[in-house]
């Protein structure tokens, strides 16, 4: 690049003039701007942004706490009735005994004694209710007491390997499913729920019964139930795959 | 004659700092619009008007929430050590004395509000920047830090709640993490502006790192929009040519 300092104090650049560098310098800025309106963002920052969510998987897995625990603010009121209902099928699926039989949730994997649990099974086992907030990946919360069977008394019962870093939530909603790493699904407040505000859980919010914890984002969080199972590697989700994060934690 | 007005330093964060800002709050905003509220479900929010109003999708980036979300959560590491290396060097080199405040600088601000709105004739003495560029610059890193902490306090509200609870709960900390980005927006804005209307030599400043201070507002006793292009060398006493804008 040539400068050329001209008289007292015009300075121009390969021939064009202040005056000239600022137009085309702004237009060029302003197009620039334009074209990234409401876009993706350039193909070519796939990669970096695959990596960069790596690395932050690893840097929330390093942020995460047992004692770090979901607390209700005081004075927040419950959603009730205007709790979202999701589900991926075109209408709220319902388990037809009729057709499947009589439900039952399968936990199996990596674990020394695989189980058959029917909806009878599972309230038999410890029970807890957790008022907690739902962070969903919107950006809402919601606050609703979820009654169930910690997910660590589950995984005691059917004696998880060590070998299970890993757990798939299966459901009959579809295909839907999530992978979680086994620390959040052993944290205490991880509750496989088949309650809602002190109700049996309805087909709206994922009845017989759904994973619950206020670790993870909502969609984390299978409803719908029929498998939980231990995996020595992470299995993706329905919405991962769609290309949000694996990891989805608070 | 050309002097050294910015440091290799602050000229690489700067425009590292106007990309980050620009993707972050792009971003921030896509995110945003997929629930452009702050109520907790079954709750009402006393303080947005604009509830459940979309942002208009031509200010967005990343076209679908999952997208906003890898690009806002990758861009924020560049955000913040850019930001760290920023400050440290202002620290460290002491340029933090151009841009902490002092005690005229309520009195200098209000003169150059003077002077912008012809309550007065000639342009303020100055330093470096003159009162109300000083304050701008010196506001930017606070809600810089605002809306750093704030992220993280909605990004991470169960494993660091007690910074969370700081911010008043995760609703609130939302709506803090939303004032600060208002606040680097409208200080952006209004920097971007000023730039073009009273100072454009300084962009060369901000690239190439000099600056021709016979060019400067004082120098040239610039408003926006008023006397942008340099007098004349006045070596007789002659009138000054008339002046073209």
């Amino acid at each position: 690049m040539r400068i050329v300092r001209t008289g007292r104090s015009f300075v121009s650049i390969n021939g064009m003039d202040r005056r000239d560098f600022l137009i085309r310098g702004g237009s060029l800025v302003s197009a620039a701007f334009l074209a990234a309106c409401n876009s993706r963002g350039p193909k070519a920052a796939d990669k970096l942004l695959k990596y960069a969510e790596r690395k932050n998987i690893s840097v929330e897995r390093k942020l995460f706490r047992h004692t770090a625990i979901d607390v209700v603010q005081s004075g927040a009121h419950d959603a009730g009735n205007k709790l979202p209902s999701y589900y991926i099928s075109p209408t709220v699926p319902v388990w037809d005994e009729s057709v499947r039989g009589k439900w039952a949730l399968e936990v199996s994997g990596l674990v020394a004694n695989p189980l058959r649990l029917t909806l009878d099974d599972l309230q038999k086992l410890p029970q807890v209710s957790n008022r907690v907030n739902h962070y969903c990946v919107e950006g809402w919360t919601a606050v609703e007491t979820w009654t169930g069977v910690p997910f660590s008394e589950l995984a005691r019962v059917v004696r998880a390997d060590p070998q299970a870093l890993y757990v798939d939530f299966q459901s009959f909603d579809d295909d839907y499913h999530e992978s979680w790493d086994i620390e959040s699904a052993m944290h205490k407040q991880t509750v496989v729920a088949y309650g809602l505000d002190g109700k049996m859980l309805e087909p709206a919010h994922g009845a017989p019964a759904r994973v619950y914890s206020p670790v993870k984002l909502g969609y984390k969080n299978t409803k719908y139930l029929t498998k939980i199972v231990f995996l020595p590697q992470a299995n993706g989700g329905y919405w991962t795959d769609m290309g949000y994060e694996w990891y989805g934690g608070v | 004659m050309n002097k050294k007005r910015h440091h290799w330093i602050v000229r690489v964060t700067h425009w590292v700092n106007f990309v980050a800002i620009v993707i972050m709050v792009g971003s921030g905003l896509r995110i945003f619009n997929a629930y452009p509220a702050f109520a907790r479900k079954g709750e009402i929010f006393c303080c947005y008007p604009f509830e459940h109003k979309p942002i208009p999708a031509w200010l967005t980036f990343g076209r679908w929430l999952g997208g906003a979300r890898h690009w806002h959560f990758a861009m924020m590491w560049v955000l913040v050590v850019n930001g760290l290396v920023y400050l440290a060097f202002v620290y460290l080199h002491g340029e933090w004395r151009d841009l902490v405040p002092r005690k005229g600088d309520i009195r200098d601000s209000w003169q150059m509000v003077k002077f912008y709105a012809f309550r007065r004739k000639d342009h303020p003495h100055q330093g470096k920047h003159n009162a109300l560029q000083k304050t701008a610059y010196f506001l930017l890193p606070i809600a810089g830090a605002l809306a750093v902490l704030t992220g993280i306090a909605i990004w991470k509200p169960v494993q660091l709640s007690w910074l969370t609870a700081m911010f008043g709960g995760y609703v609130w900390a939302r709506y803090w993490h939303f004032i600060a980005m208002l606040a680097i927006v409208i200080l952006s804005v209004v920097h971007v502006f000023m730039v073009f209307a009273v100072d454009p030599y300084s962009i060369t400043s901000m690239i190439t790192g000099n600056y021709d201070p016979s060019l400067s507002p004082e120098a040239r006793n610039a408003r926006p929009f008023y006397h942008l292009f340099p007098r004349r060398a006045t070596v007789a006493p002659t009138p000054p040519p008339p002046e073209t804008t």
